[in-house]
């Protein structure tokens, strides 16, 4: 079972590393026939383009919005599982509205709210855009976390005369930590390949990867192999955050919840 | 007595305040952000905005009227539901599968999971590219691979069936780590005592993760449903990508027919429609399920 | 409610129109957006040819199709005047001037000394309601690329006619080798590219009589009916694997890896399955004109050109990168550094390093695209603000008959219909 789910995960990846090394003539001849046409030319022609800079672009980007929604969004899911407050359900699902909308429908009135706005092609204005999209994802599991540390802690924190905000950062946080190193893990990445706002909000300084990947498929040809290199380059950088990442969600598994 | 008790009182609304002043701030920064593009959308929804034709500021319900009748979108909402549908089954459920797989694994290979998220962070395009060759019979290697034991593999984005299975494939593997991962967080923030107490008490293995583990993870299952469902509504670059809404307009999802009347057929005021029927479609359903989600949380 | 309608609609959606928006470009610079083709991509490094000789920096954004289309559609709504020059295809241009996008440049044009250097074909495209609203520089064509070898070994002729083709593919055909393959993707710029050759070639049409203003569509004749079995026949029994849902990439993809005998395509994929640092069977293919018919042939034609829009902030300095942009000797220089044979600046053409070039890549290249072009009806697909809503009716139905969801005859009666509905007949 474990085997076949290994299979499926890998061999789009494994198909994706061997097109990035083939030359463009045989890129789709079987490589058992050919194993010998092996290039490094695609992974030259990515570094002269412009897409490291739209690989630096993503990464402010989804850093920058990640960091800030964790700042506003962790305490609101803190407060949402644990709060009596009448109305947090409706705050917590008008949090989510925006995500509902399908983007055809809003495209235009976003994209002058922008221009208005003065922020098409700013990184303040994408950073911005970008929280509407991790905002709501942290909030939400921010909340069921939150809600899986018990009551009592919270509230013995505060019988002994701690403050609401040191009881947040003190005693409930480090106790939910898996759960925020997971969300900001998730929060990054959604912004990391979103296309949609990147595509209204950026012009050539912002570009994030996403967008630029469209530029290897041009009018009557489509670089395959570029496109392999952009999609390694963009699964890279990913990399060491994850192992850092991992170290935080593993600390849990000897017990940083104790019910 | 009595001063103790409005001391108390007094405390729990300071809390209250505390907490409030918690939310507020995530909620205006989206609202903000969301109030002008969603009136704007609605507002559109009701115009008569035509690319082409411009506008005679018009205002009314003739665009969701249209809409009752219109065959291609009950074809589009098909599309869209099986999509949805097997997409984000397929997704809770191989990510579910991984994570409690991964959560057995200590040591160095723990590590090993980390690559299981790599696929979340291809970008779509790409996604449908790297599958769009992988299901093209003259592309793929798998087809050149049975080819050399003389065994043809079927052609399938050339039936509705098959291509709508090819695009649920695409899109479960780049988002099955999300589900992965939040799954993951879930059963590390699981108390291992729970589990011991259970094998204590003389429960297997498997009983102890049906009748322990699996109740826990609850609002995770439905947390990820939720964000999926959400998004599986929006399919889109992998339409554009792989099969442009054929064989015919058997993939056209409702967000796709969505698109063509708005860019292909000018039909600005048409397409906003049909995003306003399909943002109440999500908001219900997200009601409903952030309800039942805030029921087993609590 | 309707006055606090058409206040949110203005507030929210029309502000641009106002012309309060902040994206402008600096006094002297343009900012021009195109797509990526071979053109642009040379145009885009050559900005500072631009800048040297005009003291005018021009910030050239090459863009993925699908992005450009977005872009421009928010930017020409909003008004947002961040765009001086921007890549006009003809497909789009009836549907641009429709919605006030661009800007009329006949005045312009005519100052232009390059002006008489363009073919009037494709400046006469851009030509609506006697005003000029861009200047082409390219105009790609359908070709066919044909296995010389495969063709020998069965001792067969290239086909004239599409007839042929049938006659020619059922004997060429087998399993490691399909005969054709051809753009099958429902789209106005995929099948419908390329179906028109076909239906055309049969004495199809698209309306009972474009050139004299009739416009009653008329895509269910027998004749088109008669072509479309053709083109079914031709991919269904004789085309690769998988062939109802290729695209140009698994168009030339196939032909690369040797999969097909065949292929109708686009100028660009066509001179690529020729070219030897392409193809590895770039010197046992041969190129020639696609097939014609009982009414005669007609290859597929794509302009592409250079239009100001209606927003744009300063028209003159458009003008001019315009009037550089197609000059002969810009074009000169593309044409050498970029696989771009289909310049529409004619001078270009007798530049003896441009005919090596491509002469080196196949012999016959530079004749057979100038007879297609010659042979070309401007009109192949018709030039109408509502084409790209008609185009992706009519492509939507073709490829649904094409992959057996239904009859042919059905699909071209559903597309009658629907053409009906899109012109509001």
């Amino acid at each position: 079972m474990m085997s076949v789910l290994v299979f499926f995960a890998a061999l789009p990846t494994v198909w994706v590393l061997i097109m990035s090394f083939r030359e463009q003539s045989v890129i789709f001849e079987p490589f058992w026939e050919s194993p010998l046409a092996v290039t490094f030319d695609n992974y030259l022609g990515i570094t002269r383009s412009e897409f490291p800079r739209a690989l630096l672009n993503s990464f402010i980007c989804a850093g920058a919005s990640t960091l800030l929604a964790m700042i506003v969004g962790v305490p609101a899911g803190f407060a949402l599982a644990k709060s009596r407050l009448s109305g947090k359900f409706y705050a917590s699902w008008t949090l989510l509205l925006l995500r509902m909308a399908p983007p055809v429908g809003f495209v235009i009135p976003l994209f002058l709210l922008y221009v208005n706005a003065g922020l098409i092609d700013s990184y303040f204005g994408l950073i911005t855009a970008y929280m509407t999209l991790t905002l709501p994802l942290i909030v939400w599991s921010m909340w069921n976390s939150f809600a899986q540390v018990p009551d009592e802690l919270v509230e013995a924190a505060i019988m002994d005369g701690a403050s609401l905000g040191k009881a947040f950062l003190l005693v409930a946080l480090p106790a939910a930590r898996p759960g925020a190193v997971a969300a900001a893990i998730l929060g990054f990445l959604i912004v990391w390949n979103d296309f949609f706002y990147a595509l209204i909000i950026t012009r050539s300084t912002t570009v994030t990867a996403p967008v630029a990947v469209m530029n290897f498929i041009s009018y009557d040809s489509v670089d395959w192999g570029s496109i392999a290199v952009a999609s390694i380059a963009l699964t890279l950088p990913i990399l060491p955050l994850m192992v850092m990442a991992n170290r935080y969600i593993v600390q849990s598994l000897s017990g940083a919840v104790k019910g | 007595m009595t001063a103790k008790s409005t001391k108390q009182v007094s405390a729990t609304a300071d809390l209250e305040r505390g907490y409030r002043n918690m939310v507020l701030p995530a909620v205006l920064a989206v609202g903000i952000f969301a109030i002008v593009p969603l009136a704007g959308m609605l507002a559109l929804s009701v115009s008569d905005y035509h690319l082409l034709r411009g506008t005679n500021w018009e205002f009314g319900f003739k665009n969701f009227v249209r809409l009752v009748s219109d065959k291609r979108l009950m074809g589009s909402v098909y599309a869209m539901a099986v999509l949805s549908f097997f997409g984000v089954t397929a997704q809770v459920l191989i990510g579910a599968a991984i994570a409690v797989g991964l959560s057995k694994i200590v040591g160095r290979w723990r590590l090993g999971r980390v690559l299981f998220l790599l696929p979340y962070a291809v970008p779509h395009v790409a996604v449908a590219l790297i599958w769009l060759s992988l299901f093209t019979p003259t592309l793929s290697p798998i087809n050149a691979f049975f080819d050399l034991f003389g065994v043809t593999v079927p052609s399938f984005l050339t039936t509705q069936n098959g291509a709508l299975f090819a695009i649920v494939l695409a899109d479960t593997w780049t988002n099955f780590p999300f589900a992965m991962l939040i799954i993951l967080a879930a059963l590390q923030g699981i108390s291992p005592d729970l589990e011991e107490a259970a094998a204590l008490d003389g429960a297997t293995r498997i009983q102890t993760f049906f009748y322990v583990t699996l109740p826990l993870l609850i609002p995770a299952f439905l947390l990820v449903t939720l964000f999926r469902f959400i998004d599986s509504l929006k399919h889109f670059p992998m339409i554009f990508v792989m099969t442009k809404g054929g064989p015919g307009r058997s993939t056209q999802a409702t967000n796709y027919y969505g698109y063509i009347q708005t860019f292909q057929n000018s039909n600005v005021a048409y397409g906003a429609a049909i995003a306003v029927t399909l943002f109440i479609v999500a908001a219900i359903i997200s009601f409903y399920v952030a309800k039942l989600n805030q029921r087993v949380t609590s | 409610m309707k006055k606090f309608l058409s206040t949110m609609i203005s507030a929210a959606v029309l502000v641009g129109a106002a012309g309060t928006s902040t994206i402008v470009s600096a006094a002297d610079e343009v900012n021009v957006v195109m797509f990526g083709m071979p053109y642009t991509k040379g145009l885009a490094a050559l900005a500072d040819d631009f800048e040297a000789q005009t003291g005018i920096k021009a910030n050239i954004d090459v863009i993925g199709q699908d992005v450009f289309e977005n872009r421009i559609t928010l930017s020409f709504t909003g008004k947002s005047g961040d765009i001086d020059v921007v890549h006009t295809p003809v497909i789009q241009v009836q549907r641009w001037v429709s919605a006030n996008w661009l800007k009329p440049i006949t005045a312009e044009v005519d100052a232009m000394a390059v002006k008489s250097d363009i073919m009037e074909g494709p400046m006469d495209a851009y030509k609506i309601k006697g005003e000029q609203w861009a200047v082409p520089y390219m105009a790609a064509t359908g070709l066919m690329t044909y296995r010389k070898d495969i063709l020998e070994e069965a001792g067969v002729e290239v086909p004239q006619t599409w007839e042929d083709m049938l006659a020619v593919a059922a004997k060429i055909h087998n399993d490691d080798t399909a005969a054709i393959a051809m753009r099958a993707v429902p789209g106005q710029g995929f099948n419908m590219f390329i179906f028109p050759m076909v239906m055309r070639a049969y004495g199809g049409k698209f309306f009972e009589d474009y050139t004299a203003g009739d416009l009653t569509p008329a895509i269910n004749s027998p004749e088109t009916l008669e072509a479309l079995n053709v083109y079914m026949k031709l991919l269904n029994e004789y085309g690769p694997q998988g062939a109802g849902n290729f695209n140009f990439a698994e168009v030339q993809a196939a032909a690369q890896n040797g999969q097909i005998a065949f292929a109708v395509e686009g100028t660009g994929i066509a001179a690529s399955l020729v070219d030897p640092e392409k193809s590895q069977f770039a010197d046992k293919t041969g190129i020639t004109l696609p097939p014609g018919g009982p009414a005669g042939r007609s290859p597929a034609i794509a302009v592409h050109g250079l239009g100001i829009p209606a927003s744009a902030k300063n028209p003159e300095l458009s003008a001019k990168f315009i009037e550089w942009a197609v000059s002969s000797e810009t074009m000169t220089k593309i044409a050498l550094a970029q696989p771009f044979s289909n310049f529409t600046t004619q001078s270009v053409a007798k530049n003896a390093d441009v005919i090596a070039k491509y002469s080196k890549i196949h012999p016959d290249f530079l004749a057979v695209q100038a007879e297609a072009l010659n042979l070309a009806i401007g009109h192949y697909r018709p030039l109408l603000p509502e084409w790209p809503a008609l185009g992706q009716a009519i492509g939507e139905n073709i490829n649904a008959a094409l992959n057996g969801l239904m009859s042919p005859e059905d699909a071209l009666e559903a597309a009658e219909q629907e053409m009906k509905d899109i012109l509001g007949q």
